[in-house]
C-alpha cells in the first residue's frame, strides 16, 4: 500500500515538473502559436470604446483588435485565426504570464516596473497616448487649475492614477480621486455627476463624450497631463514573437508611407514601384522567412486590415464616430511621431 | 515484517502518514515549480514592494492615506475599510433582521405581510444589483451647487454632509472619561443606590463634561461645530458620508437582513410552545416571555447558521470594487495592477479575509460554547 503512494507521489512530481519543463525549455511562443494555428490576444471586460469593443453582433472591433488581427494574419495568414480573450486592466499581466494570452494589445503604457520586474517585453510604441482631463462644461473651467477641489474619476489600476497624482502635486491643486474598476461604471458616474471631471487617455475621453447622453455638456481641457507611449507586450524572452510584432507594425506604417492601401495592394503587388516595396509585399523573397513566417505576410496584413492610417481612420479617426484627430499618431512627414523601420 | 503488516494499527498509521507525505510532496513541488517558472520569466518576487510608496491616492480611508504612503499602509487602510463596512453591516443587518423576524412571527396579518414581502424581495435579487441600484440612486441626487439642504444637513450626489463637533485630542479624552463614568454609574446595581441616584449621577457627569468642553479646553471664538459650506466645487467642513460607502452599506444591510430575518425566525419558531405557555402561566407579560424565555432559547438554535451568514456577509463586502469603494479587495486589485506582484498580493488578500472571518467564527463559537445547554454537543 505504501508503495502505491510512493508511486503516486512520484507520478505527481513527474507530471508537474514535466509540464513545466515543456513550457520553460521547449519551443518558443511563435512556434507554439503556429502549431496551435490560433493567436490568443487580449480583449476587454466590457467595452473600451474605440480600442476593444463588442458590436451589436457580438464581434470584437476597435484599434487594438485590428492590431490583433494584423498579427494573426502576419503569423497565420488569416485574421480569423484569432481568439480574443476578454481580460480586465488588472488581469492582463497575470494572463500573459500564465499563458492565457500570447500578446497584450491593450494600450499598455511602457513603464519601467512593467518592463523589468514584471518580466515583460515591449514592442516599439504603436500608439502615442496623451492624457487629458474632460470636465463638465457647466463648471466653466478653462484649465485643470479651475477644477480645484473637484472630484476626478479614473480607471482603477492604470497609469492614469499616478499621472494625475503627479500632475496635481506638481501644480499644488487639491482634488479628490475616485477609481472605478470598469469603464461602464466610470462613465455612468460621470454622466450622473458623481465626478466633476474624468482623467484619462485622450481617445478614451473622446469616446466617453460621444457616448454621453448629452455630448455637448462635456469638454476636453487643453492641458496635457502626460504623454504615454503604448506598446504591444510579450513575455520576456519571446524575441522571435517580438520581432514579428515590430516588423508587422513597421509594415503597416511603411504601407501608409508608400500609399499602399487595402484597395490598391493587389495592383501594387503586381507592379511594385520600388525594390523596397517589392520586398515588403513579398514579391522579392526574404523578409518573412527571416522572421519565421511567410514572405507575403505584409501583403496579407494590408489585404486584411489595411495600412496604419486606414486602421486608425476606421476605428478611432474620421471614419469612426469618435473623430479623433491623428495628432502625434501621424507619420513623421505629416507632423507625427511614427516611422517605419528600414526594410533591406 | 509480516507481523508488522498484520497489525491493523501499524497499517493504519502507515496509510495515514503515507497520505500526508504524499500531499506534502505535491504541495511542495507545486511551490517549487511555480517559483522556478516565475524566476525563468524574470518576474520579481517577494514582499519588498510593501515598503515602496504607491503613488496613487485612495478615495476613502479611516487612517490618513496619501499618494506618498507605502503599500503596506494602503493595504492596511483597505483592510480597515472592509472591516468598517463589514462590521457595520453585521450590526445593522442583525438589528433589522431581528425586527423583521418579530414581524414575521407576530400574529398581526399586516406585520406578517410586510415581513414576508421584504424577505421575498430582498432575498431574491442579487446583492450586486441592489448595490448598483442604491449607488445609481445616490449619484443621481443634485450636484453640490443645487444641493438639498435640510437645515444644517446637506444632501447632494457627493454624499450626505452634516456638521461635526470640532473636538481636540483633550476633548476626546474628556468625552471618553465621561462615557466610561456614566456607564459605570449606570452599571452599579439599582438595589444598592436606587434609580434616582444613578440617573442624577449620570446627569451631573454629563453636565460637567459639557461645561468643561465649553469653558476650559477651547480657544475663545473657535466654533464648537464645523458646518459644511459650499466652496468652489465642493463642500468644506463637517463630516461627509460618501455615496460609495452609503450605497454599499445600504445594499448589504438590506440584503443581509433578509437572510438574518429567516435565521432568527427559524430560531424563534424552534422554541417549544410549552415553555412559552409556562412563562405566561407564571404571570410574565408578553415582552417578558420574549426577553426571558424565547430569545435566549432561540439564540442557541440560530447561532451556528448566524455565524455562517456573518462570514458570508463579510465576504460580500468585496462587491464594493464595482462602485468605487476602496475595500481590501479593491486595494489589492489596484496594487496587483501597479506592482504586478500577483501571487504575493493574492496571498495577502486571502490572509486578510481568513483573519477577519476566522475571528468572527472564533468569537461566535466561544459565545455558542458559553450559552449552549451544558451536556449537549
Amino acid at each position: 500500500m505504501k508503495n502505491t503512494f510512493i508511486g503516486l507521489a512520484t507520478a505527481a512530481l513527474v507530471a508537474l515538473t514535466g509540464a513545466s519543463t515543456a513550457q520553460a525549455q521547449g519551443q518558443g511562443l511563435l512556434d507554439t502559436i503556429i502549431t496551435r494555428d490560433s493567436l490568443l490576444c487580449t480583449g476587454h471586460n466590457g467595452s473600451y470604446l474605440g480600442f476593444a469593443e463588442v458590436d451589436a453582433a457580438g464581434a470584437w472591433q476597435g484599434f487594438d483588435i485590428e492590431f490583433c488581427k494584423a498579427l494573426a494574419t502576419a503569423i497565420l495568414g488569416s485574421p480569423n485565426k484569432l481568439q480574443v480573450i476578454p481580460v480586465s486592466w488588472a488581469q492582463r499581466f497575470p494572463a500573459l504570464q500564465s499563458g492565457d494570452v500570447d500578446v497584450i494589445v491593450k494600450v499598455t503604457g511602457w513603464t519601467q516596473t512593467r518592463d523589468t520586474e514584471l518580466g515583460l517585453q515591449y514592442s516599439r510604441p504603436y500608439f502615442i497616448g496623451p492624457f487629458y482631463v474632460m470636465a463638465k462644461k457647466e463648471l466653466g473651467a478653462t484649465g485643470i487649475a479651475d477644477l480645484e477641489g473637484g472630484v476626478f474619476c479614473v480607471n482603477a489600476g492604470t497609469t492614469v492614477e499616478r499621472v494625475l497624482t503627479d500632475y496635481m502635486a506638481s501644480k499644488g491643486i487639491q482634488y479628490e480621486s475616485l477609481a472605478f474598476e470598469k469603464g461602464e461604471e466610470l462613465r455612468s458616474a460621470l454622466y450622473a455627476g458623481r465626478c466633476d471631471a474624468i482623467a484619462g487617455f485622450g481617445p478614451f475621453l473622446s469616446a466617453t463624450r460621444v457616448e454621453a447622453p448629452d455630448p455637448e455638456a462635456y469638454q476636453i481641457l487643453g492641458d496635457v497631463l502626460a504623454l504615454e507611449p503604448e506598446g504591444i507586450v510579450v513575455r520576456q524572452g519571446e524575441d522571435d514573437l517580438l520581432d514579428v510584432i515590430n516588423w508587422t507594425v513597421s509594415a503597416l506604417l511603411m504601407a501608409e508611407e508608400s500609399g499602399i492601401t487595402q484597395a490598391n495592394v493587389d495592383e501594387i503587388k503586381a507592379n511594385p514601384p520600388s525594390p523596397t516595396i517589392a520586398r515588403l509585399l513579398g514579391v522579392t523573397p526574404g523578409v518573412g522567412t527571416r522572421l519565421g513566417i511567410s514572405d507575403d505576410f505584409a501583403y496579407n496584413v494590408i489585404k486584411a486590415v489595411g495600412n496604419y492610417g486606414e486602421i486608425y481612420d476606421r476605428t478611432v479617426g474620421d471614419g469612426s464616430r469618435y473623430k479623433l484627430p491623428r495628432g502625434l499618431n501621424n507619420l513623421w512627414n505629416q507632423g507625427g511621431l511614427l516611422y517605419p523601420l528600414v526594410l533591406d | 515484517m509480516t507481523r508488522l503488516l498484520a497489525s491493523q494499527k501499524f497499517r493504519r498509521l502507515a496509510f495515514q502518514s503515507g497520505f500526508i507525505v504524499c500531499v506534502g510532496l505535491v504541495v511542495l513541488s507545486a511551490i517549487l515549480v511555480g517559483h522556478r517558472n516565475i524566476a525563468a520569466q524574470g518576474i520579481a518576487t517577494g514582499f519588498s514592494f510593501l515598503e515602496r510608496t504607491t503613488g496613487w491616492p485612495v478615495n476613502f480611508a479611516v487612517i490618513p492615506v496619501t499618494a506618498g504612503s507605502t503599500y503596506a499602509w494602503v493595504l492596511w487602510a483597505g483592510l480597515l475599510n472592509t472591516m468598517l463596512v463589514g462590521f457595520l453591516t453585521l450590526l445593522l443587518a442583525t438589528l433589522l433582521g431581528l425586527v423583521l423576524a418579530l414581524f414575521r412571527v407576530s400574529s398581526n396579518t399586516l406585520m406578517k405581510l410586510v415581513g414576508t414581502t421584504y424577505v421575498e424581495v430582498f432575498r431574491n435579487v442579487p446583492v450586486i444589483l441592489q448595490v448598483f441600484f442604491w449607488y445609481a440612486l445616490l449619484t443621481h441626487l443634485p450636484s453640490p451647487r443645487e444641493a438639498i439642504r435640510l437645515g444644517v444637513v446637506v444632501l447632494s450626489n457627493r454624499g450626505l454632509m452634516f456638521p461635526s463637533a470640532t473636538l481636540s485630542g483633550a476633548d476626546l479624552l474628556i468625552l471618553l472619561a465621561a462615557v466610561l463614568m456614566t456607564g459605570f454609574a449606570l452599571w452599579i446595581p439599582a438595589r444598592r443606590t436606587g434609580a434616582m441616584l444613578r440617573w442624577s449621577l449620570a446627569g451631573v457627569l454629563l453636565a460637567t463634561f459639557f461645561a468643561a468642553l465649553l469653558l476650559s479646553f477651547r480657544e475663545i471664538g473657535e466654533p464648537l461645530w464645523s458646518v459644511p459650506e459650499l466652496k468652489g466645487l465642493r463642500f468644506v467642513g463637517g463630516i461627509t458620508l460618501k455615496p460609495e460607502f452609503a450605497a454599499l452599506l445600504i445594499g448589504l444591510v438590506l440584503f443581509g437582513a433578509a437572510y438574518i430575518c429567516e435565521i432568527i425566525r427559524g430560531g424563534l419558531l424552534s422554541v417549544d410552545r410549552g415553555k412559552l405557555e409556562a412563562g405566561t402561566a407564571l404571570g410574565l407579560t408578553g415582552f417578558q416571555v420574549n426577553r426571558l424565555i424565547r430569545i435566549p432559547l432561540a439564540i442557541r438554535a440560530m447561532l451556528p447558521s448566524l455565524t455562517n451568514q456573518y462570514v458570508w456577509l463579510m465576504k460580500a463586502t468585496t462587491v464594493g470594487i464595482a462602485i468605487g469603494y476602496p475595500d481590501y479587495f479593491a486595494i489589492v486589485s489596484t496594487s496587483i495592477n501597479q506592482t504586478g506582484q500577483t501571487l504575493e498580493l493574492l496571498a495577502l488578500l486571502m490572509a486578510g479575509f481568513i483573519l477577519i472571518n476566522y475571528s468572527i467564527s472564533f468569537a461566535m463559537n466561544r459565545i455558542n460554547d458559553h450559552i449552549k445547554i451544558k451536556g449537549r454537543s
